[in-house]
């Protein structure tokens, strides 16, 4: 712990952060206006038409019922883009190595390009939850701190995610089917757009070994304070953490290895 | 105890996971403070050698000191003690150049300002100044060249490694770079350079190791190498036919007045030529010595 906070790890970090930002247009800014849109044509148009949703015995307008699993959609989507697009550039272009050849170890370099899609991850969160307040009005937060933890958490463990399809691509197709086939169908059967308690059986038993079930359902429990049948926050911050400290503990291990970045 | 050693190599053996052996036992000690040269043909070992010193290269036979410090276990110290400068250009294309540098000297941990400061004296002594806010992708091949050596200079290591400086720059910026080399070498920096231009290596390095098949096949002073292995030509035109002239342990050929003697050490030989040919009564004419260079040392001992 000694080495781990250090300015050569915070320099990691800072690089990191200013690369999303500086291309905030091409970063942060899809993720709300996407969000945006779904906002407007799934809560909106077909809101209106779907009526309130009852769930653990409230009622829910169908626009604030979907926020929180738009806003996951985003952290998932952004944290894992960051860290995995950036490992893959430095990879591609060579300045992984310079990267490489400093008193680095392979933990730091590993958490620097984490923290980098954790930041990305939670700042185009709390960005669309503002947004929301103004283009979906009429929700409370439930408890802000959880809220902020489920975003945290989700953006570590997918930013981790990140770096590991980072180190172990070779073409930026890799990067993106692991969007296009893994994730997205994950997180639209994960229950987005519907409570997975509407599923017939045996679908809403399936979707409960969804990891971003328990994501987004924490999420919604945290903004909403609504639950679904069976559902457990305990269990679902034991999921988040544990696929935190998995997925960040392998991409420590490939980088410290070297693995496909050192000969 | 002053550390004299500013890398020790002892046994180093690199064996890829496909079996191939790139190094086959390397035993080197590079002095602190020497300017020396790692010469080898395509293949041979010398970017292997390099990345295993400065850990982009994992091997598990062999230790590699960096003045006294082990680069596996004492990584931190070890790499703030060595700079780098890559054969392949390699830049961060998303920030201007000035960002780049400061970025890598905070990864060696300087602090913001300091970082600046450090960033100024780069882009100060590298004449790049006025493309500081340009990105790397905006610099012209010897600008990006400089650029590299900035950034392996920007912490200030006491060890300067470079592979293949001068790999496609104009000769100006060839001279401009020897120059630099040979001043920081002068104020201390023990510099390790590999490169293909033998003459290069000839003018600049004090000592040199040669590296074929990943084994070290010599390693020397560069006056005692091309003493020890090169051949010098003595050509003397004398006054007339030097029919009698004999020299039983030499190489040489007589034809007319001009006698062409092959030897490994001419400053030695040469009194006793010059003693024979004054007995036999022969005027000299013209001396000529082509003394034997790093060149072809390089290539009888490469076979190539």
């Amino acid at each position: 712990m000694k080495h781990f906070i250090n300015l050569n790890f915070l320099s990691l970090i800072s690089r990191e952060t200013q690369r999303f930002l500086a291309l905030y247009k091409q970063t942060v800014m899809p993720g709300l206006i996407t969000t945006a849109l779904y906002i407007l044509v799934f809560g909106k148009a077909l809101g209106s038409r779907i009526g309130p949703i009852s769930a653990d015995g409230n009622k829910i307008d169908y626009i604030h019922y979907i926020v929180p699993g738009l806003i996951m959609m985003a952290v998932i989507n952004n944290a894992y883009q960051n860290s995995s697009s950036s490992m893959m550039q430095a990879k591609f272009l060579k300045f992984l190595d310079d990267i490489l050849i400093t008193p680095l170890s392979g933990v730091e370099i590993a958490f620097g390009y984490i923290v980098g899609g954790i930041l990305r991850g939670t700042i185009t969160g709390i960005s669309i939850l503002i947004m929301c307040y103004f283009i979906a009005p009429g929700f409370e937060i439930y408890n802000y701190f959880t809220t902020f933890l489920y975003i945290v958490l989700v953006s570590w463990t997918f930013s981790s995610i990140g770096v590991i399809v980072g180190v172990f691509a070779k073409s930026w197709d890799h990067i993106g089917v692991f969007t296009t086939f893994i994730f997205m169908p994950l997180t639209m059967l994960g229950g987005v757009f519907w409570s997975v308690e509407w599923l017939p059986y045996p679908w809403g038993l399936i979707s409960k070994f969804n990891p971003v079930y328990w994501m987004v359902n924490g999420l919604r429990y945290s903004m909403l304070n609504v639950l679904d049948q069976d559902f457990s926050t305990q269990m679902s911050l034991a999921i988040c953490l544990l696929f935190c400290v998995l997925f960040s503990t392998i991409a420590s291990y490939l980088i410290s290895i070297g693995y496909r970045i050192k000969s | 105890m002053i550390e004299k050693t500013a890398i020790k190599i002892k046994n180093l053996k690199k064996i890829y996971d496909n079996k191939f052996e790139a190094l086959k036992g390397i035993d080197l000690k590079i002095p602190k403070g020497s300017f020396y040269g790692l010469l080898g043909p395509n293949g041979a070992g010398k970017t292997t050698t390099i990345g295993a010193i400065s850990g982009l290269v994992n091997y598990k036979i062999g230790t590699i000191d960096v003045l006294g410090y082990d680069n596996k276990r004492d990584f931190r110290i070890a790499r703030k003690l060595i700079g780098l400068s890559p054969q392949e250009l390699n830049f961060d294309v998303f920030f201007p150049i000035r960002k780049v540098l400061e970025f890598q000297a905070g990864y060696y941990g300087y602090s913001p300002k300091d970082s600046k400061e450090r960033a100024d004296m780069m882009l100060n002594q590298f004449g790049l100044e006025e493309k500081q806010n340009n990105s790397c992708r905006e610099l012209s091949g010897g600008m990006k060249r400089r650029l590299q050596i900035a950034k392996a200079l920007i912490h200030d290591p006491e060890i300067l490694i470079l592979d293949e400086p001068t790999a496609g720059v104009d000769i100006e910026l060839r001279y401009m770079l020897w120059d630099f080399l040979k001043k920081i070498n002068q104020q201390g920096k023990t510099i390790l350079l590999t490169t293909h231009y033998i003459e290069e290596a000839e003018k600049l390095c004090d000592k040199i190791a040669i590296i074929d098949n990943g084994k070290i096949i010599v390693d020397d002073n560069t006056e005692s190498l091309k003493e020890k292995n090169g051949i010098s030509n003595i050509s003397i035109e004398c006054d007339r036919p030097a029919k009698d002239f004999n020299f039983d342990n030499l190489d040489y050929t007589v034809n007319d007045k001009i006698i062409s003697i092959n030897t490994k050490q001419p400053t030695k030989n040469l009194p006793t030529i010059l003693k024979i040919l004054t007995e036999l009564n022969l005027s000299i004419v013209n001396i000529e010595l082509k003394k034997s260079n790093l060149e072809q040392v390089f290539l009888k001992l490469t076979k190539k």
